[in-house]
């Protein structure tokens, strides 16, 4: 409806336009002059100017004022202006040296420039440090889950039975905040970490024994049955409770940590198969892990280890293999399409197509640079958006008409 | 003098000395020799529309005036000879492709640009002695070569104006007759077979009143859209033409058109509701100017095709 509106304001001034013209013509011939409405003309240094685009601001909308009532001066600016964008490409051609780059430099350095770009380099900055930290700390929890369930067996035994979940400790704040229950977890955070510090031995599996103290603690906190921290850390369970096929050997916590560190990570590349394997398993275990029984179930336990080590393995180098498959099987299916302007477009090779577009129909070709498609644009700006969004060849139905846009 | 006319004058011989720093040539001018020239220059394009501007507005101001065409054009002023000789030397080849560019005919540029340089020069002499020329009136604010290109075109344009007092020749009067024939014919509210005369009627007085509230509508724009409805529309010029001259992208332009159609629309509405149209009329006779004017384009294309010929032809 706006478009239309428009149209008709357009035909309107052509209309105008033509109308004048004609009697401005017939006035030359008849009279011997052109629009002489303007007396004060503007002079060659003033046209000149503007037309360079060097006139100050106050005294280019003087000279506007002027122009849009004086055929004869504004017949001048236009063809100074036309001369001189000639010459002022030629001349930027040319000028692709050393000034130019210290001239870029000089204002990329200026204060003008630095006095936002200073604060938001030390944003990225911190932002940058802190994803590298959680990242870190990601990492350790890890290395600490690929440590053998065994481990422990001569120094603390397997708390596997009593609490089968051992969500991670992010996962284990998160529960407990939604729970409500944060005041009395979180101290024993606290005191968990305080122990921690002074515990030298772990050190590389401090997170993960983390969450599994949380985790039992807040099992213990279920049951209404507070345990001691030293005794919990003696008592932590491993990572997760995995299946037989897929569980690690154990190792003696005892170990130091050199030694244990080098038999991680001779593990690793076996234990993520296993992994992959176990989450394989998982996508066909129907789970109910949000639900009411959700400590009581044996086989959660590991259905919530594989989705926090999906997480894991897909922020470290994406999908899994069989996610690979399916994504790679869906490449292969599907047509990329995009929407734009609300019209939908498939991608047909280097050709995005109108998905209303009938092939039996010819569409009109337009050059996106030239005049018709100028003219097009300028009448349909959606057109532009388009055009401007997908890159080559666009077939697109406008108004009952199909335009390829080349 | 009061301390702000003295400040000014401070910045403007401080602005002469960096200025002869910054020419390549400076053809043994003095600092006292430039200063009148950029006085008129600041006066012109800073002073005037901000008396009070600050003093780095003027510093800066100077500081980007052409330095080697300025002195070349004061040099020459001054009679310097060598000057006159690397002006000529220089811009001859600017001179006669602008000449060219005003005039139809090979003989017409060459003569158009033998008179600027008598014009440059000045046949006439001041009261100081010196040819009051046009060279007194390059302020350096662009370049010389775009100057020398504007006096090309505003002489031309003034020898046009001359030989167009001469009077009407005979062909034109077949012109004048196209002309009428093409407004007869095609008058957007005329055009067709007239099944009903009084409703005929009735939609040229409608359409007569559109295009008066339209004209006004146009006046009451602010300059810049103005002066691009008057580039697009009147002009024929393309958008990115029409963009540069005012300075902006070609879809910087094209938004800004789009949005002058639609207060151009509303301002028509309100001007048309002021003489008495219901909503419903003005909208009726919006379509019917669309419907009309749309069939009529391909003869008035036609026609206009003739008229620019012939304008063409008298231009030349």
């Amino acid at each position: 409806m706006k478009q239309a509106n428009n149209n008709e304001v357009d035909l309107l001034l052509r209309s105008l336009a033509r109308g004048r013209n004609e009697s401005a013509l017939q006035n030359r011939l008849g009279s011997g002059g052109g629009n002489q409405a303007t007396p004060d003309h503007l002079d060659a240094d003033e046209l000149n100017s503007y037309a360079e685009g060097v006139v100050p601001a106050p005294a280019r909308a003087r000279y506007m004022e002027h122009l849009a009532d004086c055929d004869a001066c504004r017949g001048i600016v236009v063809s100074l202006t036309a001369a001189a964008g000639t010459a002022t490409r030629s001349a930027a051609s040319e000028q692709k040296g050393g000034v130019a780059f210290w001239q870029k430099l000089a204002t990329l350095l200026s204060p003008a420039v630095l006095r936002y770009a200073v604060p938001a380099l030390v944003l990225t900055a911190v932002i940058g440090i802190s994803l590298a930290m959680w990242q870190q700390r990601r990492q350790h929890e890890f290395i600490a889950q690929n440590e053998p369930v065994g481990s422990s067996t001569s120094t603390r035994p397997s708390k596997q039975t009593e609490s089968p979940t051992s969500p991670s400790t992010s996962e284990t704040h998160s529960t407990i905040q939604k729970r409500g229950e944060s005041p009395a977890a979180t101290e024993l955070f606290k005191e968990e970490n305080n122990l921690q510090d002074d515990k030298t031995r772990v050190a590389q599996g401090a997170g993960s024994r983390t969450g599994e103290i949380a985790s039992s603690a807040l099992t213990a906190k279920d049951a209404g049955q507070p345990a001691e921290l030293n005794d919990r850390l003696e008592l932590r369970p491993g990572y997760a409770q995995e299946p037989k096929a897929a569980a690690p050997a154990p190792a003696a916590s005892t170990l130091d940590e050199a030694d244990k560190s080098n038999q991680v990570a001779k593990e690793q590349p076996a234990k993520r198969e296993d992994q992959e394997r176990q989450r394989d398993a998982y996508k066909n275990t129907p789970s109910d892990e949000h639900g009411p029984n959700r400590s009581a179930a044996p086989n959660t336990a590991g259905a919530l280890s594989n989705r926090r080590l999906d997480g894991l393995s897909a922020g470290r180098g994406g999908p899994s293999g069989p996610e690979k498959k399916n994504k790679a099987g869906e490449k292969a299916g599907d047509v990329e399409t995009r929407t734009v302007s609300g019209r939908r477009f498939a991608r047909e090779g280097k050709l995005w197509v109108d998905t209303a577009y009938d092939s039996s129909r010819t569409p009109i070709k337009v050059a996106r640079d030239s005049e018709q498609f100028r003219a097009l644009v300028a009448d349909e700006p959606e057109l532009r958006a388009i055009a401007d969004q997908l890159n080559g060849e666009v077939i697109v139905v406008w108004k009952n008409r199909a335009y390829r846009i080349q | 003098m009061n301390k702000r006319t003295e400040q000014i004058e401070n910045l403007f011989a401080a602005g002469a000395s960096r200025l002869l720093a910054r020419a390549a040539e400076n053809h043994s001018l003095t600092g006292e020799t430039l200063i009148p020239r950029i006085r008129a220059a600041v006066g012109k394009y800073v002073l005037r529309d901000d008396p009070q501007a600050a003093p780095e507005v003027v510093k800066d101001f100077i500081d980007k005036l052409q330095a080697d065409d300025l002195c070349l054009i004061v040099a020459c002023e001054q009679g310097n000879q060598k000057a006159w000789g690397d002006l000529v030397e220089r811009f001859s080849a600017t001179v006669r492709s602008a000449a060219r560019s005003a005039s139809s005919n090979e003989e017409g540029a060459e003569d158009l640009a033998q008179s600027i340089w008598a014009e440059l020069h000045g046949l006439r002499v001041r009261d100081d002695g010196k040819p009051a020329g046009k060279l007194a009136y390059y302020s350096g604010r662009g370049s010389l070569a775009g100057w020398l290109r504007a006096v090309v075109a505003q002489l031309a344009v003034d020898q046009h104006r001359k030989q167009s007092r001469l009077v009407q020749p005979e062909e034109d009067a077949d012109f004048d007759r196209i002309i009428r024939h093409g407004q007869e014919e095609n008058t957007w509210s005329g055009h067709g077979v007239a099944v009903n005369p009084e409703l005929e009627i009735s939609k040229k007085l409608a359409g007569a009143e559109m295009q008066k509230a339209l004209a006004k509508s146009i006046k009451q724009l602010t300059a810049e859209d103005r002066l691009l409805v008057k580039l697009y529309y009147f002009d024929g010029l393309r958008l990115h033409e029409a963009g540069a001259v005012l300075g902006v992208h070609e879809a910087t332009a094209s938004r800004r058109l789009t949005r002058v159609h639609a207060e151009l629309r509303q301002q028509v509405e309100r001007i048309l509701a002021d003489q008495g149209w219901t909503k419903p009329e003005t909208e009726q006779a919006f379509s019917e100017v669309a419907l009309h004017l749309e069939a009529d384009i391909e003869p008035l294309l036609a026609t206009e095709g003739v008229l620019m010929k012939k304008e063409n032809e008298i231009a030349g």
